[in-house]
């Protein structure tokens, strides 16, 4: 519903434009008169000024602007509207003011520094997730899509795409599933419930680098239905073969799209090996301990760097699992297992590889009803480690015994900096005294880096 | 203080965070009375934290650096409060969440109990469910049975009773669980409502933050700014002061130089003035002098060119006088040079006189350089026959010494054969022999020094040295036993067993040997060494050393000792120190036997002996391998120069030294002893009396004889005669016959003759003489004979010596 709006302003203001030209040109015609006795009609622009006014009149049928002088070329692109067919622009024209204007008029909130500090490239990219979140499989022309790719492959990096819309039901059905809900369910597994398969796209752009995805749809307000957020097999098993394909990609998120333990398995074995990927985000999905092993397979048989598996179904047999990759490990750099149900078993085997690992940076095992065996083991850690420099414990039972260790462990640790222990029941005294040790810890580093320490801290 | 404040805040701040999780009932308001509470207690919390950091902070700046400026102090404060902020925004901020993740866990553990309850109660439901509805069905069968309507009716009714019952618990089931998920959706509202009232707080608290932030960070901005500008101020007036400071003094010095320097213009002025009124004098008065100088030089020219006429006159004069003697000279030139041609051809004269003469002397020369070769050669020849007839005169002489020696051996034997009859026999002495040195003396004197070859020499070295200390003390022990015996076997060992190397003891002398054996390897041929490896060691030894002593051409005794010594030599040089002492002992302990000696003997042995004390001092020099080659390097050099030297003291040596020859036959014809000469005499003329008395005797005997003839012939005629008749005078004949009364009566007469005192000492002497010649008269005869025969014999031969050996020969004493 958004698109049709802008682009109804986007196609409005080019025609606003020239006559806004020719209200100012009278404004100044009427102007001068008074103040210049001396002007006459008889003084008429340039030939080249009024040359460049008619290449821009008629830029979208003939573009000229490469055989144009450069002052000449800033002039043309100044006056450009925004509205011209992207087939003409996007290859053409190279200018950052250009597209500068074009995402503003578009977008009122442009944050650059997302997309590399270009603006071109957060045209192309937001243009084509627009395109995805509105894309209606079997209503939608793919062409729409496939058209727009030879236009922007060069100049994609990274994809977020939030929303994916299931195919649209007919209307009887509709009407069906108000009457009774639990039909429904079962009514629309039979229809193809499939999203748009990724796979022609993402192969088709070769710099892509991030992709970000949720299989879900938004502001769906009353007209919820389960059936709306439907990771389907079959869209799992297309995201990984296209994602298989896509060999520059560094950083793959999937989020929020009910990936089971089958899917898990299904991605991570399309994952494997992969040359380039450095972080994986399966955040608020539900892997059970299935998919964590499967994870623990990719983590030894790939890159990764940062793995984030918050808000997951993991019990301890999937971060025994996690765990023991951990061990062998030496590229993971950050673990996130927030919000899953490791418990004691689970956090004591991490604990377990890393007295022994020597790359992990950052791990997250905040909520995940952790008592005191942990906290005696990370005591431990922490005396022994020297790598860690962040851990986030908040939510748990750890106990004042369990925060007494943890102090313990920290008198000798200097690579700390972080350490969140909020609501883990260690006690006022402990929290405090822990916070102050991981501040001095952080002021050594600071002091240790001391390159620019203003802009480190504040 | 601060601590227990901290900890209460934080204590104050825990239940507010923990106080939103339990309650996911409690509405917005509540809600926002908590956020709004939380905020309070965190800006006070914050407020304290700042405060206590920075009074904590400040003094440790103002320890660590101290000198450091104002505006970092305050660039550092104003960082450490931003992070505390920045830490305390971010800690706000991420506590919704944590607070909301708490809530999730919570939910989430409550869910699995409800669900955990929810399948239990269900399967109970089930099972119950199942029961009843197995009892149903299993009534059905009964009702086929039934006959009765009534009955039927009643069961039926039973059944359809029982049917609702299940009906309806099933439905109350069904009620509760959607009950149930009714509570569920209002929960879900209001989790929907707390998260978006989480969300607005989170908004306003990032508002909040930012606001907080952007005044904190202009304020810090500001702050530092004015420092900054503050400091900046100061340094700028700190500067212009200092530039003040420095251009006032710089000011000031320009004045006091160019003052100094006006003083200094205003000297030089002065001075420059006084020098040119200085000079101004000094010119004139020179100029004056020159003045004079120059009427006094003009003054001298004039005499100057007055003596020039003169002079000119003079040589004029002395030209003329030239030009005549010029003349006169040319005239004696051509005389002198015809003289001079005369003279040159009386010199070619000369000299072809000369070159003849000296041809003629050439001539002359060369024949007598033959003649000096032809009488050279006969003067070796002489030389030659010279020597061997030195060595024939020496055989000769030797030849006429042993024939005279063993004459006058011959005559001694005699002599000292009589001696002892004489003592044996007549004095009835014990007779000892005499031990001379002369008497085993064969052939002339010094010969028996004849020196051995240095290689038997050395054979004799090794082969003694291999029972070395056993033997010499042998030989130590015979010594003394042959001292104690007598002289002459003393002697016979002495010349026998002179030690080879007399000062060195034989284990130096071996050691010595074999080390030069063993380095010196290289001076034998190397056809000697391949056969040598056959040989035992000791042959071995002696083969090596065989070939050195060839090579360094060492033949004789003499230069095997030297080498020796000079090995010692050169050690005792090295190590002089403790080498020096002498055991004074040793020549104590000889001294005595030296005593004993006769007087040649004892020179002779005096030779041997004083080294011999010297054994001590080289008790066991110990000569490294290593030194070997350098010492007989040394060796060789000097023993070149001392071979010279021996040569001519060899020629020297040549000559025999007869000194002690006059001595020898002296001692050879006093072999008798002067005493028992004098013993002779006196016994000679004891002898002689005592032949008299004899003689007497004998004469009185045959008186005796014919008397007691006559008297028998007178008893024959008195027999006769008494027999004729006369028997009264028979008895006197007796007494008249007794020979013992006869001898005392006739020695009584005797005795009134000779009344010499010598006369008692035969009686003395001979007794058993006396008493033989007086018992057996006869063979005294004959021995007495032989006594004079020998005295006789002595006789001659005593003058003769002396008459033969008389002149040169000292008197013994």
């Amino acid at each position: 519903m958004q698109q049709p709006a802008a682009r109804g302003r986007s196609t409005a203001t080019p025609s606003l434009y020239p006559f806004q030209d020719r209200f100012a040109a009278g404004l100044n015609y009427t102007h001068r008169i008074i103040e210049d006795p001396e002007w006459t009609l008889a003084t008429v622009p340039h030939l080249t000024e009024l040359c460049l006014q008619n290449i821009v009149h008629n830029f979208k049928k003939n573009p000229i602007l490469d055989r144009l002088l450069p002052e000449h070329q800033r002039k043309v692109l100044d006056r450009l509207p925004t509205g011209l067919p992207l087939a003409v622009t996007a290859n053409l024209i190279s200018d950052e003011d250009y597209w500068k204007r074009c995402c503003i008029e578009r977008w009122q909130v442009c944050d650059i520094s997302n997309y590399g500090d270009s603006w071109k490239r957060m045209f192309f990219e937001r243009h084509l997730e627009n395109l995805l979140k509105c894309f209606i499989p079997n209503t939608t022309d793919p062409n729409q899509v496939l058209e727009l790719i030879p236009l922007c492959k060069d100049y994609v990096r990274k994809l977020e795409v939030d929303q994916f819309l299931p195919p649209v039901q007919e209307d009887q059905k509709e009407e069906r599933d108000d009457l009774s809900v639990t039909g429904s369910d079962f009514g629309f597994g039979e229809v193809s419930m499939h999203h748009y398969d990724l796979g022609d796209l993402i192969t088709a752009l070769p710099h892509l680098e991030e992709l970000h995805l949720t299989y879900g749809v938004k502001d769906c307000g009353m007209n919820f239905e389960w059936n709306l957020f439907n990771f389907t097999h079959q869209d799992c098993s297309n995201l990984a073969v296209a994602v298989k394909m896509c060999h520059n990609l560094k950083v793959f998120k999937l989020t929020r799209s009910k990936v089971d333990d089958d899917k898990t398995r299904l991605l991570v074995h399309n994952l494997l090996d992969h040359p380039c990927l450095v972080e994986l985000n399966l955040s608020h999905n539900l892997i059970g301990d299935k998919g964590a092993k499967a994870v623990g397979k990719l983590i030894n048989h790939s890159r990764l760097e940062t793995l984030d598996l918050c808000n997951n179904q993991i019990h301890h047999l999937g971060a025994q699992a996690l765990a023991q990759a951990l061990a062998e490990n030496s590229t993971l750099t950050s673990l996130n297992l927030r919000l899953n149900c490791v418990e004691d078993k689970g956090g004591e085997a991490i604990g377990r590889a890393l007295l022994t690992n020597t790359t992990v940076k950052s791990i997250h095992l905040g909520s995940n009803n952790l008592s005191e065996p942990t906290a005696m083991l990370f005591s431990q850690v922490l005396a022994q480690n020297t790598t860690l420099t962040s851990i986030n414990f908040s939510c748990n039972h750890l106990g004042l015994d369990g925060g007494k260790q943890l102090l313990d462990g920290l008198a000798d640790n200097k690579a700390l900096t972080e350490f969140d222990l909020r609501l883990a029941e260690v006690g006022q005294e402990t929290e405090y005294l822990i916070h102050q040790i991981v501040r001095a810890n952080q002021e050594a580093a600071r002091l240790g880096s001391l390159q620019q320490p203003p802009a480190k801290t504040l | 203080m601060r601590r227990g404040a901290e900890a209460a805040g934080w204590r104050a701040l825990a239940p507010a965070l923990i106080d939103p999780g339990p309650g996911p009932g409690p509405g917005p308001g509540p809600e926002e009375r908590i956020a709004a509470r939380r905020l309070r207690i965190a800006a006070r919390l914050d407020a304290k934290r700042r405060e206590a950091l920075g009074e904590g902070a400040e003094p440790k700046v103002a320890e660590e650096e101290e000198e450091q400026r104002r505006s970092h102090k305050e660039i550092e404060e104003s960082r450490q409060k931003l992070a505390k902020l920045l830490f305390d925004g971010t800690q706000m901020v991420t506590n919704i969440q944590v607070a909301a993740d708490l809530r999730e866990t919570q939910r989430r553990a409550e869910e699995a109990e409800r669900k955990l309850q929810r399948v239990e109660k269900l399967a109970n439901e089930a099972k119950s469910s199942a029961c009843k509805f197995e009892e149903i069905t299993s009534k059905w069968a009964l009702a086929k049975e039934m006959t009765i309507p009534q009955e039927l009716w009643h069961l039926l009714n039973q059944q359809q009773q029982q049917c609702a019952l299940l009906l309806e618990e099933k439905n109350k089931l069904i009620g509760d669980l959607q009950q149930e998920l009714k509570n569920k959706d209002e929960e879900y509202v209001q989790a929907i409502k707390k998260q978006s009232d989480d969300i607005y707080l989170l908004l306003e608290r990032m508002e909040e933050q930012i606001r907080i932030m952007l005044k904190t960070y202009r304020h810090k901005l500001l702050q530092i700014e004015k420092a900054f500008e503050l400091e900046r101020r100061e340094l700028l007036d700190n500067n212009r002061k200092k530039w003040e400071e420095a251009i006032q003094a710089h000011n000031a010095q320009e004045l006091a130089y160019l003052h100094a320097r006006m003083r200094k213009v205003e000297e030089y002025e002065k001075q420059l003035n006084q020098l040119r009124v200085e000079d101004e004098e000094e010119y004139n008065s020179m100029k004056i002098q020159l003045e004079n100088d120059v009427q006094n030089l003009e003054r001298q020219l004039q005499q100057m060119k007055a003596v020039y006429q003169l002079n000119q006159e003079k040589l004029e004069y002395n030209l003329q006088v030239l030009k005549n003697q010029d003349k006169e000279n040319t005239i004696i030139r051509s005389q002198q040079k015809r003289k001079l041609n005369r003279l040159h051809t009386l010199l070619n004269n000369l000299r072809i006189k000369l070159a003849k003469q000296e041809k003629q002397f050439r001539e002359e020369n060369q024949s007598l350089a033959a003649d000096c070769e032809r009488i050279t050669g006969q003067c070796k020849e002489v030389q030659r026959r010279m020597r061997h007839f030195a060595v024939s005169d020496a055989e000769k002489f030797t030849e006429v010494w042993l024939m005279n020696e063993e004459e006058a051996k011959g005559l001694m034997r005699k002599a000292l054969d009589a001696d002892r009859i004489i003592h044996t026999q007549q004095l009835g002495l014990p007779w000892e022999e005499p031990h001379y040195w002369f008497l085993d003396n064969v052939g002339p004197l010094g010969r028996c020094k004849a020196k051995r070859m240095a290689t038997t020499l050395a054979e004799e070295v090794l082969t003694e040295s291999s029972s070395g200390g056993q033997e010499e003390e042998e030989r130590e022990k015979k010594e003394e036993v042959g001292s104690g015996e007598g002289g002459k076997e003393n002697t016979v060992k002495v010349e026998d067993r002179v030690t080879p190397l007399q000062n060195i003891s034989k284990k130096t002398a071996k050691r010595i040997l074999e080390l030069v054996s063993d380095e010196s390897g290289f001076l034998i041929e190397s056809k000697l060494l391949r056969p040598l490896h056959a040989l035992g060691r000791h042959e071995r030894t002696l083969m090596k050393l065989d070939s050195i002593f060839a090579a360094l051409e060492i033949d004789s005794e003499d230069d095997l000792y030297q080498l020796v010594d000079f090995f010692l030599k050169y050690k005792a040089q090295e190590a002089a120190v403790g080498q020096s002492q002498r055991s004074p002992g040793a020549e104590d302990v000889m001294d005595p036997a030296e005593d004993r000696e006769d007087g040649g003997s004892g020179a002779q042995r005096d030779k041997l002996k004083s080294p011999r004390s010297s054994l001590g001092s080289f008790p066991s020099v110990y000569i490294h391998t290593d030194d070997v080659l350098t010492i007989l390097k040394a060796f060789v050099q000097d023993f070149d120069k001392l071979r010279e030297k021996d040569q001519s003291a060899k020629e020297v040596l040549q000559v025999r030294d007869s000194s002690k020859d006059g001595q020898y036959w002296e001692a050879l014809a006093r072999v008798i002893p002067e005493p028992t000469l004098k013993l002779w005499d006196a016994l000679a003329v004891a002898l002689e009396e005592y032949y008299e008395v004899l003689t007497r005797r004998a004469s009185l005997l045959a008186e005796a004889a014919i008397l007691q003839q006559q008297n028998s012939e007178l008893c024959l005629l008195l027999e006769e005669y008494v027999s004729s008749g006369v028997s009264a005078a028979s008895s006197s004949p007796a007494a008249w016959g007794h020979p013992a009364t006869c001898a005392r009566i006739r020695g009584h007469r005797h005795g009134g003759r000779c009344p010499e005192p010598t006369g008692v000492s035969p009686r003395v002497l001979l007794p058993a003489g006396e008493r033989q010649a007086v018992d057996e008269p006869e063979p005294v005869l004959p021995r007495g004979s032989a006594v004079s025969a020998q005295g006789q014999d002595t006789a001659f031969l005593c003058p003769e010596l002396k008459l033969g050996l008389e002149p040169g020969l000292p008197g013994r004493d």
